[in-house]
């Protein structure tokens, strides 16, 4: 007799980890396929232990150095775009270049490859998630917020926001508000 | 009007009174007058019948003195009878005398000097009488003596009488002058009385004759107005009602008989009788609404429907208002109007509405249909033509050359649904009106044309626009269409320029704004340096699916102007163009201030 | 990171769309596993499955027989199971009524069906980079609106 086996791996591989973190009595929240996030400080001793019981599955733990400095590059893009203390008066590839000590194309390449998007693109991306924020939270006048992002003028925030999101500044608030108010009424 | 009446017959009335006393005074007078006119007869003739009393006293005396001479001659006895009978008869006259004079004192005292001097002549007369033989007394001194005596006592009396006349006679003369000045005054009050009482009369009479000539007016025109009243009821299907609740009485005016399919007062005016016509479904109704309208002042109409007698049903319409008279009587005054017609009318303009709604409905499921359901064929039919442009490799020149073509019919036809989705929506009922900056609609208009203005290098040079009360998406939508036409028919030659002008305009000062609705207007101008277009198209460019030039010159479905005409039309404001051919073309958009 | 799978689910009525999206899927370099739905009912009776794998973007057609994409997205929002998913509504229509109603009722991206392949396939790449990136850098949910 032969029996044809289908097999999800994912599921698999997932419901492994989970019984061997379980076991290891370690918090953790599942961020992807393969990728997860203790939501606790572990000892250099309980990280061994933790790959040695994956290492029955030959699974391995992962610390691939360009992910680290991916993560490194995400960090100072966020910190260099959120504060604003971090005055930025170069432009962000020489800004990155120095704070990371690597060549910006190599950054660049290696930011590609891993997250399949540029840098420059998730700068923008994080530039605008500032706005909205600054839109949601702080009542602010595009102006200002233009100002404060270091946009040349309000036209040119609110079409990189258009051209990011599909939506206007001013349809963002809208919605925004109104979805507010809609989650109240329906609560 | 009842007020000035009023005043009217206050003031007859005060002129009755007046007259009505002055002729009681008249009569007080006269009469007043004729009784002293009767006293001062009685007067004269007490004095006179006083004089002929004392005149005949006189004449009796003299009679006894010639009685008694023609004796003594003669002492014949017949001589002396006067003067035996004399003393009787002044005896009569002084009791008379006495009566007249009762009241006079002084009279009386006079007539009593005179009684007795009366007697003492009487008596010397005897005394005389005694001698026997007239040659006893002829000779005889005595009796000489006794005769001057007689004769002295004669004269005395004589002029006591006088003297009593002439009293008299004053007195009646003082008590006529008396009389007489009344009689002289009365006589010129009475008459001057009378002449005030004719004026007053006179008076009264014009009044009453010049108010009985307004009266008559008045009345004329009230018949008149009867008349037209009761011709306004004819046409205009309403009747009249008074109700006076104490008495429980009714007046129906001839209309309301008439409302009914009745006769003109063909029947009893009852609540009971009218009652009779209510249709049977809307007389409890009926009579509560009547008890509430008895209880308020006002009420709203009351609606209800009566059965002629023939069948016909009509809709009636009342309305009633109450009111309490001088007499303190509560009055209800109503109105009833038919308005079977209007309900007519109402219901088939409510059948046409709903039929019209339907069509709408129709039309913009049509339009639905045209830009979603005809969309996705057609979307997929390019999504299969761009998967296909990937192998054109595998194909014959002649093969990609067609798919080319067919992409092209495909684009064209995306873009005309894309307009008339466009157009439907601009159609739409539910517009909402905000007060909005039309800085930041033009900023997304241009926004939404972004990538053709960075691609033919377009300069927009725009004025600073006030807070305008708009359909904002609508308006970004002309300042699209507006700005997107500008750059589509650009002069080949030169950069795209447009300029984007405000002003406030006065519509009595501006040619293109004689059927202007409100008196002031936002004036934005769109001047761009294209391909222009002659003038006489000016009117003919915002009509849909107008176009003047081919498809493969200037693509363009001929729908975004007339998006536009009607996007100024939901505002209630206007869309003019001006074009010079080869310089450039001007469009001007008013929209009202309210 | 190479490794992974992306999840992608779809829930359309259309045959011819449905291919267009999991060809597009094929031809990108994205490791995804796309599961597609033939209407709303089918995408609920799975999700609601105990051992349904979540997407980690939902594409909803608008309009299904059965159950409409908009009544998906309210089931799937009240649910708070499902509260990681990323909603996608991809429909023929986008009328500005449609696509703030959506939004306002808690989609995360909206997508006009576009009519050409490649522009298919960028956007699609782009939702689930940037879907990525919401997800990886703790960037706040609820500010995720995208517009196509």
């Amino acid at each position: 007799m032969t029996l044809f086996f289908k097999f999800n791996f994912n599921l698999l591989c997932q419901k492994i980890l989970d019984e061997v973190l379980t076991d290891q009595g370690i918090n953790y929240k599942v961020i992807a396929f393969g990728e997860i996030e203790v939501l606790e400080k572990l000892s250099k001793q309980r990280q061994q232990e933790l790959q040695q019981a994956l290492e029955a599955y030959h699974i391995e733990v992962v610390e691939n150095q360009k992910s680290i400095l991916v993560q490194k590059i995400k960090d100072t893009i966020i910190d260099m775009v959120f504060n604003e203390d971090t005055t930025v008066n170069v432009k962000s590839s020489v800004y990155l270049a120095d704070a990371l000590g690597h060549s910006y194309g190599y950054l660049s390449n290696l930011f590609s490859e891993v997250t399949y998007t540029s840098i420059e693109h998730f700068i923008i991306l994080q530039k605008i998630e500032h706005a909205k924020q600054l839109i949601i939270k702080e009542d602010l006048s595009l102006t200002e917020i233009a100002f404060r992002l270091n946009y040349s003028s309000v036209a040119h925030l609110s079409t990189q926001f258009k051209n990011t999101t599909g939506i206007t500044p001013s349809a963002f608030q809208r919605i925004i508000a109104k979805r507010r108010e809609f989650n109240q009424n329906n609560n | 009007m009842i007020k000035k009446l009023n005043n009217n017959i206050n003031f007859f009335k005060t002129l009755l009174y007046i007259s009505a006393f002055f002729i009681l005074l008249l009569g007080a007078l006269s009469y007043r007058s004729v009784s002293d006119l009767t006293k001062s007869g009685e007067l004269v003739t007490h004095t006179y019948r006083i004089n002929v009393e004392l005149e005949q006293i006189l004449s009796y005396l003299k009679d006894a003195e010639t009685g008694h001479r023609g004796f003594l001659v003669t002492k014949d006895s017949v001589f002396l009878e006067p003067y035996l009978n004399s003393r009787e008869r002044i005896n009569n006259n002084f009791a008379e005398l006495k009566s007249l004079t009762s009241d006079n004192p002084t009279y009386q005292s006079n007539l009593k000097n005179l009684n007795s001097l009366i007697n003492n002549r009487l008596e010397t007369f005897k005394t005389t009488l005694e001698y026997e033989n007239p040659e006893d007394y002829f000779d005889s001194v005595k009796f000489s003596n006794e005769l001057k005596k007689g004769q002295k006592e004669m004269d005395t009396i004589r002029n006591h009488i006088n003297n009593m006349i002439y009293l008299e006679n004053q007195l009646l003369e003082k008590r006529k002058l008396d009389y007489q000045s009344n009689l002289v005054a009365t006589p010129l009050l009475l008459f001057t009385l009378l002449l005030l009482t004719l004026a007053i009369m006179f008076l009264a009479y014009l009044k009453i004759s010049k108010n009985m000539k307004k009266l008559n007016e008045a009345n004329e025109s009230l018949e008149l107005f009867k008349e037209s009243a009761n011709q306004s009821e004819i046409v205009s299907k309403h009747g009249n009602w008074t109700w006076h609740v104490d008495g429980n009485t009714f007046n129906y005016s001839d209309n309301l008989y008439r409302l009914l399919g009745e006769q003109p007062q063909s029947f009893e005016p009852t609540l009971e009788n009218f009652k009779q016509f209510v249709h049977p479904e809307d007389v409890e109704q009926f009579a509560h609404q009547i008890e509430q309208m008895m209880k308020n002042v006002d009420l709203p109409y009351i609606y209800y429907r009566v059965i002629h007698k023939n069948g016909t049903i009509k809709h009636l319409k009342a309305y009633g208002k109450s009111i309490v008279n001088d007499d303190n009587e509560l009055i209800l005054i109503g109105t009833t109007a038919d308005i079977t017609d209007e309900i007519t009318s109402y219901k088939a303009l409510e059948e046409r509405n709903t039929e019209l709604e339907r069509s709408n409905k129709e039309l913009s499921s049509f339009n639905h249909v045209a830009s979603h359901d005809l969309q996705e064929p057609l979307r997929k039919i390019q999504t299969f033509l761009s998967r296909l442009e990937e192998e054109e490799d595998k194909l014959s020149e002649r093969g990609v050359k067609y798919i080319d073509r067919i992409q092209n019919a495909a684009t064209r036809m995306r873009v005309l649904i894309d307009d008339l989705l466009q157009f439907s929506r601009s159609n739409k009922a539910d517009k909402v009106f905000e007060d909005s900056n039309i800085n930041l609609l033009l900023e997304a208009a241009k926004q939404d044309l972004a990538e053709v203005i960075s691609e033919e290098n377009v300069v927009i040079k725009a004025d600073t626009f006030p807070t305008i009360r708009v359909i904002p998406f609508q308006i970004q939508q002309l300042f699209v269409n507006i700005i997107g036409n500008a750059i589509k028919y650009k002069s080949k030659d030169r950069i795209p320029k447009i300029s984007i002008t405000h002003q406030i305009v006065d519509a009595s000062e501006d040619e293109n704004l004689n059927k202007a609705k409100k008196p002031f207007y936002h004036k934005i101008m769109f001047k761009d340096n294209g391909i222009g277009f002659d003038n006489q198209y000016a009117e003919q460019i915002f009509t849909l699916f107008s176009r003047l030039h081919n498809k493969e010159e200037y693509s363009g479905t001929g729908i975004g102007l007339s998006i536009c005409k009607k996007i100024t039309d939901n505002h209630k404001g206007f869309i003019k163009a001006l074009g010079t051919p080869g310089k450039g073309a001007t469009f001007i958009v008013y929209l009202p201030i309210d | 990171m190479q490794e992974d799978y992306i999840n992608i689910a779809l829930a359309d009525d259309d045959e011819d769309d449905r291919m267009f999206f999991t060809d597009a899927f094929e031809d990108l370099k994205i490791k995804s596993k796309v599961n597609t739905f033939n209407d709303g009912v089918y995408l609920m009776d799975y999700l609601n499955s105990e051992d349904a794998l979540l997407p980690n973007v939902l594409f909803l057609d608008l309009n299904m027989p059965r159950k409409s994409g908009l009544e998906c997205l309210k089931e799937i929002k009240q649910n708070p199971k499902f509260k990681d998913i990323a909603i996608a509504i991809y429909s023929t229509s986008a009328s500005e009524e449609d696509i703030e109603n959506t939004f306002v009722q808690g989609a995360n991206i909206y997508i006009k069906k576009p009519s050409d392949f490649k522009t298919l396939k960028k956007v699609l790449s782009d939702v689930v980079t940037i879907n990525w990136q919401y997800h990886t850098n703790n960037m706040n949910k609820d500010n995720f609106l995208l517009r196509f």
